[in-house]
């Protein structure tokens, strides 16, 4: 099997989250796929071409013309895309940075610079493994799964539920903005853990409810406005799914 | 390549391109034109905007921190303190003495991990005319360097809350409580450690490196110890004198590049080089005992490449200062806001970020790329403005003028050659394209 992992506009935090991760097992992916393709691991083959391969692993958003051109020749040329991390998944912070932004000199000599888009925007994602960065067991999981022609999952559970697990003191109680029971989990609660609230740095969770949740932010006395600035730090273009449903 | 790409090339003759650079942070490309009889060298960052600065206009100062991890992969504990810092100093929050220790722990794990990556992973393969790390011949190296690696990282996942981009570092302090015994336990693993150090600095030390000699202002911070993370300090400069941080930022001059997504900072309307080479240069009295002992074996000159060996020299003593931190820290308890007070030890109170002030504030520490610059002003408790001068925007034009005396230099070696000498010639800066773009091209000043 051939595998490839891609980089687009991002932090490259998620591919070094796999390689200081992964440690001394990064080596076993080489065991596993032909790797023509692995961003800060080895030099491309080919140089700038994309190589045809059976698993693609996309990080980042999609922000440069250099990046459009990229994504849709990964497309071509990949059987199957996972989108690594929340810049790939959901645009992160990016998406409503970029709005916000005057484009109108987005011309360089030879590249432009467009509102930042996940992946999905351009192409067909077959799966998204969310997270800023991303987990290295998530990844690890739906490896093992892909590779065992199983289809990969995403957490069914909400950061809350992790949290809780947990034993942490609920940050809402004390009345600060926390996007914990929107928040898609899975990363452990790492940032309610050390007292920090959560941003839903994964998008929003499957079945979040912003009817539910605004309400529940009213009964401890938080402003809505506050809330609704935060959700729309991280989840990006998910925000819109968030939002149709809870008709804001 | 790309239609649009080749348009300029009749403009002025190309006679170097490195297309996409391999095995570097982001997105970049390095072109060499003759322009008439001059030569003249384009380092062009490729990567996207994110524009997190921007994002942060408006935004709840407490915010800075979460978000300015963001701007870099590898260096995101220097972004996230850097922040905190300047927050703090905007609203007139001093942090206690056991805080900016722990900080400054953070700091020097981040920096010994950001050093190992690169070297390991970025720097040595390409040098040694390989593709990849995973075929370096000397396999007892690379696992020393990838035990570092993952203890290093340990240590911040511990500390920070995450392995990368820590939640635990927050305006104020930390958001969890922090016990000085605990934090000895964890060091103590990376204490087995130092004879992994020892064989991979002695090897880095003995590699081969091309020379390329050339005066220029070279900056680092200038602490009590090496210099790493301090609240007040002043910075050097090459020519004997130093200057206060207000004085650097007022100094620093934002040039757009047509062909880069990210501004050059210039230093006083010229170039400036950061990174561990200056740090030795200015302060290699300050190394601890053993590093200084590796240190001596060089004789440092301004040569770009020996930025590999001033960061092998480097990992040492931030393996040693961590260890002593540790120590001193022993016996300290840092305590969040609304936590109650253990009462053992030394204590640090984690101040509450104050929503209603305004100021201004500069944090500079230095990062493993060298010195990074956050500039925050506040206005009732909202970002009103979010600057960042990372060390990679600095380097810029150095790396521009050394690629020119490169070519010139080295040219009879023909283009083919020379492209990988330039591309190592760029690594060795250790530039991340990625922490570049956060002064991108569209900020206005």
């Amino acid at each position: 099997m051939k595998a490839a992992f891609y980089s687009l506009t991002s932090c490259e935090g998620c591919l070094t989250t796999l390689i200081t991760n992964l440690g001394p097992n990064l080596e076993a992916l080489w065991r596993i796929f032909d790797i023509d393709y692995f961003k800060l691991v080895r030099e491309p083959v080919g140089g700038d071409k994309v190589p045809r391969v059976d698993i693609a692993f996309v990080e980042g958003a999609v922000v440069t013309s250099l990046d459009r051109r990229r994504i849709s020749r990964i497309r071509e040329n990949s059987s199957f895309i996972v989108a690594l991390g929340t810049c790939a998944s959901c645009g992160n912070i990016a998406y409503s940075a970029s709005r916000s932004v005057d484009l109108t000199r987005r011309r360089l000599k030879d590249l432009e610079v467009f509102e930042a888009e996940p992946l999905s925007s351009y192409v067909n994602v077959d799966f998204e493994l969310s997270g800023c960065p991303v987990s290295a067991e998530e990844f690890t999981e739906a490896l093992l799964r892909l590779l065992n022609g199983i289809e990969p999952k995403q957490p069914d559970f909400s950061v809350c539920y992790e949290c809780k697990l947990k034993g942490n003191r609920c940050l809402l109680e004390v009345g600060r903005v926390c996007l914990g029971p929107l928040a898609m989990g899975g990363c452990g609660a790492a940032c309610t853990s050390v007292g920090a609230p959560c941003y839903s740095c994964r998008g929003p969770a499957i079945e979040a409810d912003l009817d539910a949740y605004l309400k529940t932010i009213k009964r401890h006395g938080i402003e809505e406005g506050k809330a609704m600035s935060a959700i729309r730090a991280f989840t990006g273009k998910k925000i819109t799914e968030l939002l149709k449903d809870g008709q804001r | 390549m790309d239609r649009d790409e080749r348009m300029h090339v009749n403009e002025n003759e190309v006679i170097l391109d490195t297309n996409e650079l391999r095995l570097i942070e982001g997105h970049g490309r390095l072109t060499v034109r003759l322009s008439g009889s001059r030569i003249e060298a384009e380092f062009r960052n490729l990567e996207g905007p994110r524009f997190l600065t921007s994002y942060l206009r408006g935004k709840p100062a407490e915010m800075a921190p979460l978000v300015a991890s963001r701007i870099c992969g590898l260096c995101y504990t220097a972004h996230s303190i850097n922040a905190a810092e300047a927050v703090e100093e905007a609203l007139g929050i001093t942090p206690d003495e056991g805080v900016v220790e722990l900080r400054r722990l953070l700091y020097l794990a981040n920096n010994l991990r950001s050093h190992m990556m690169h070297l390991l992973f970025l720097s040595l393969p390409p040098i040694k005319g390989l593709i990849s790390v995973l075929r370096l011949r000397e396999k007892d190296l690379v696992a020393a360097g990838t035990r570092l690696l993952s203890t290093s990282t340990q240590l911040i996942e511990y500390w920070g809350g995450r392995s990368v981009h820590v939640p635990n570092v927050v305006v104020g302090g930390f958001g969890a409580l922090v016990r000085g015994r605990e934090l000895m336990e964890s060091i103590k693993k990376l204490e087995s450690l130092r004879g992994d150090a020892k064989l991979f600095v002695e090897h880095v030390l003995e590699m081969e490196l091309p020379e390329l000699e050339r005066f220029r202002t070279m900056l680092s911070l200038k602490a009590e110890n090496y210099p790493t993370y301090a609240r007040e300090a002043p910075l050097a400069v090459n020519d004997g004198s130093t200057i206060t941080d207000e004085e650097y930022v007022s100094e620093l001059e934002e040039v757009v590049r047509e062909y880069s997504t990210s501004k050059h900072a210039y230093f006083r309307g010229s170039e400036a080089t950061v990174g561990a080479l200056p740090r030795i240069m200015l302060n290699r009295r300050k190394l601890k005992p053993e590093a200084r002992e590796y240190a001596e074996r060089i004789e440092w000159r301004i040569n770009p490449f020996l930025m590999v060996k001033a960061q092998a020299v480097e990992l040492m003593h931030y393996l040693e200062e961590i260890i002593e931190t540790g120590e001193r820290l022993s016996e300290t308890t840092i305590v969040p806001n609304g936590f109650p007070s253990p009462g053992i030890g030394k204590k640090a109170q984690v101040n509450p970020c104050f929503s209603d002030r305004d100021g201004k504030g500069i944090a500079i520490a230095e990062a493993p790329r060298g010195t990074l610059c956050h500039v925050c002003e506040i206005e009732g408790g909202l970002i009103k403005d979010y600057r960042v001068y990372t060390p990679t925007a600095v380097n810029s034009k150095s790396i521009e003028v050394d690629s020119v005396e490169m070519v010139k230099k080295f040219r009879p070696l023909g283009s083919e050659k020379l492209k990988y000498v330039l591309e190592d010639l760029v690594r060795c800066y250790d530039p991340c394209l990625s922490c570049a773009v956060s002064l991108d091209f569209l900020s206005d000043r």
